[in-house]
């Protein structure tokens, strides 16, 4: 019996994790964008104001003071002077009444700083956004200022690129700390895995304890919990198998008194004018003694019961050999031809329960053939399963019925006989303990019945 | 033949008491394991048949105590339990058989007979089943008294199905003891001396074939 798989414990921690992780992450790293984005345009910023204004100053060398009136060098350039190929620079010299003393009319002014000359301000002249960069240049004559802006376009290009580059090593890094969350928790439930494989691998029935060493500190309670669940069952079915014992005993003593003495009477010569009251007392007794032993049988194969009951190498050639030696000379009676094919097999299981599965699949073989029919009990391997079949040439079990006889005190319409129909419940009960099927068809060329037993592939 | 019967129900009791006596045999009963120990240390008795629940040392334990004295008496135990358990118990500690409750009468006088039989055979080398007698060590078969002769592998197959008399026994197991003879065995050899045997034996005993088993003999219709 597996435990349930699909959606298990351990990738939804994984999940959980990882969800958990995800918005917080992504949020750091939002941050952490926006920061370094900021960091590093304000360094791009201050390097391009710099030049800037150092522009500006070196401009101040074209203001001259003439007969004690500012006046702008001759050929002041229009142009750019330390301007780079990219950028172009405009320019403005204005004397301390505002007058335009070279370069371009209208461009403004950054306001006064108390702490930095030149000055910066943003501006925007006619549509275009500008950086602007103020000198103030005091001379005899008053104060000039130079004025030299640049488009602000100019600095779109590396904040673009330090944008985009800060995104993708950001966002690299989430990946590449997701990747290593996950594979942190992989390697951190193994110790689950593990456990959740030994609980698969040891068979539901046997309860085998869980190894508390094993697993990692957190989990470690609930093994605990799981080992001591499992000693409560055990104790609990241990305590049932000895009730069935004690009660096998008390039940099979008092059986054996009464039958012995009936038979006995039976044997007696004044008895004879009542053989046949005694011979319904005898049928009576028997089937009260084989009722006894079935409901026992069944007590014993349920799981309140067998529940780590201890599984053994059982050789399903001998346990062949055993149930129909020990049933020849009833079937020889009943004029039966009871043989063996067995094949060597074996499983591991529990050999009383075995015995009991084997022994009803025969009892009813032998119940429920017709004189001069024959029963034939077999073992062997068929497609990697071991296997038990009993196969008999008897009237059959109708397809419709063959999931019916398997319930407890059903018997088919029809069949007398001595049967309490528990014989297949008991089947079903011990195969299921084993992790075995069981199988109902028709025997050979379609008469009688083929009741198997197929045990589950060893791993 | 004397058989001590260990029981303390008396129905059961009862019914073993009469239903051996009647099958032939001398039959004396003890209700506990202690009665029983003295009534076995003051006479003889050629088999007992022990209940595992005696009401205070159990059956297994004057097994047991038989045993460590050194006691060969067979011992046919009976039990209401059925676990595997008891039955490999008891045969470890040296019970010669074991019959579960309810039991068919017949089925217990045969197991008895069994048991005397194999005891006498270690006793005396001589089996008896029914008519036939089976001098084992003189390798000699006599039915009614009257001596058979058998060939020297129509012996080894006899010889090998009585010492299991009532038991199955393979047919590999009979090749091996045919096997000494005869270099080369055709595969239907056990099968020809088998048949052999039954012509010889005729009403006296019965050896039935167990399909895919092997063959067993069986004391004949008295």
């Amino acid at each position: 019996m597996a435990v349930a798989s699909g959606s298990g414990s351990v990738p939804s921690i994984r999940r959980r994790l990882l969800l958990f992780l995800l918005p917080p992450l992504a949020a750091l790293m939002l941050v952490g964008v926006l920061v370094n984005y900021g960091a590093a345009m304000l360094f791009v910023q201050s390097a391009y104001d710099q030049r800037l204004g150092d522009a500006a100053v070196s401009l101040g060398a074209s203001v001259l003071v003439v007969d004690g009136r500012l006046q702008a060098a001759a050929a002041a350039p229009t142009g750019a002077r330390h301007a780079d190929h990219l950028v172009t620079l405009r320019y403005a010299i204005l004397g301390p009444d505002g007058a335009v003393l070279a370069g371009t009319p209208g461009l403004p002014t950054a306001p006064v700083s108390l702490t930095a000359n030149p000055s910066f301000a943003d501006a925007v002249v006619g549509g275009e956004r500008l950086r602007v960069a103020s000198y103030r240049l005091r001379t005899t004559a008053g104060t000039a200022v130079i004025d030299v802006a640049e488009s602000a376009a100019a600095r779109a290009v590396p904040a673009r690129f330090i944008l985009a580059g800060t995104w993708l090593t950001d966002f690299i890094q989430l990946d590449v700390t997701l990747f290593i969350v996950w594979l942190g928790v992989h390697y951190g439930l193994k110790p689950l895995r593990a456990l959740r494989a030994q609980i698969e691998a040891g068979s539901a029935r046997e309860l085998k304890p869980l190894d508390v060493t094993a697993v990692p500190a957190e989990v470690a309670p609930l093994v605990a919990a799981l080992n001591m669940l499992f000693d409560i069952l055990a104790e609990a079915a241990r305590s049932q198998r000895r009730f069935v014992a004690d009660t096998a005993h008390q039940l099979r003593t008092p059986i054996a008194g009464l039958l012995g003495n009936l038979e006995l009477l039976m044997q007696e010569p004044s008895a004879a004018g009542l053989q046949p009251r005694l011979q319904g007392l005898h049928e009576g007794m028997s089937r009260l003694a084989h009722s006894a032993n079935q409901l026992l049988a069944l007590a014993r194969a349920d799981p309140s019961a067998s529940l780590t009951v201890q599984f053994e190498e059982v050789d399903l050639r001998l346990l062949a050999g055993r149930v129909v030696e020990r049933n020849f000379d009833r079937a020889a009676k009943a004029g039966l031809d009871l043989g063996a094919d067995a094949a060597a097999a074996a499983v591991r299981g529990a050999p009383r329960l075995l015995e009991d599965l084997l022994g009803n699949l025969v009892d009813n073989a032998l119940s429920y053939t017709s004189r001069g029919g024959s029963v034939t009990v077999r073992s062997g391997f068929s497609g990697g399963r071991a296997f038990l079949e009993v196969e008999d040439d008897g009237p059959g079990i109708p397809e419709g019925e063959r999931l019916k006889v398997r319930e407890r005190f059903y018997r088919l319409p029809g069949s007398g006989g001595h049967g309490c129909g528990l014989g297949l419940a008991i089947v079903e009960e011990i195969a299921r303990a084993h992790g075995a099927q069981l199988y109902i068809e028709s025997g050979a060329a379609g008469r009688g019945t083929r009741a198997r037993v197929s045990f589950a592939l060893t791993a | 033949m004397r058989i001590l019967v260990v029981e303390d129900d008396e129905l059961v009791a009862d019914a073993l008491t009469i239903g051996l006596g009647r099958a032939g045999f001398a039959v004396d009963r003890s209700a506990s394991a202690e009665a029983a120990a003295a009534a076995l240390s003051a006479e003889h008795f050629d088999l007992a048949v022990v209940d595992v629940g005696l009401p205070r040392a159990d059956g297994l334990s004057l097994v047991r105590q038989l045993r460590g004295r050194g006691v060969t008496l067979p011992v046919l135990i009976l039990t209401a339990r059925d676990t595997l358990a008891v039955r490999v118990e008891a045969l470890d500690l040296g019970a010669d058989d074991f019959l579960q409750k309810p039991f068919a009468q017949e089925e217990l006088v045969a197991r008895c007979r069994a048991l005397i039989r194999r005891a006498n055979l270690h006793a005396s080398g001589e089996l008896v089943l029914g008519r036939l007698r089976i001098d084992v060590p003189g390798r000699s078969l006599a039915i009614d008294g009257q001596a058979v002769t058998l060939t020297g592998r129509e012996w080894a197959v006899l010889e090998c199905l009585a010492l299991h008399a009532g038991r199955v026994v393979s047919k590999e197991r009979l090749q091996q003891a045919i096997a000494g003879f005869e270099q080369v065995l055709t595969p239907n050899a056990v099968e020809v001396y088998v048949s052999r045997l039954r012509g010889k034996l005729a009403e006296a005993a019965a050896i039935h074939t167990v399909r895919g088993l092997g063959y067993r003999l069986d004391e004949g219709a008295a």
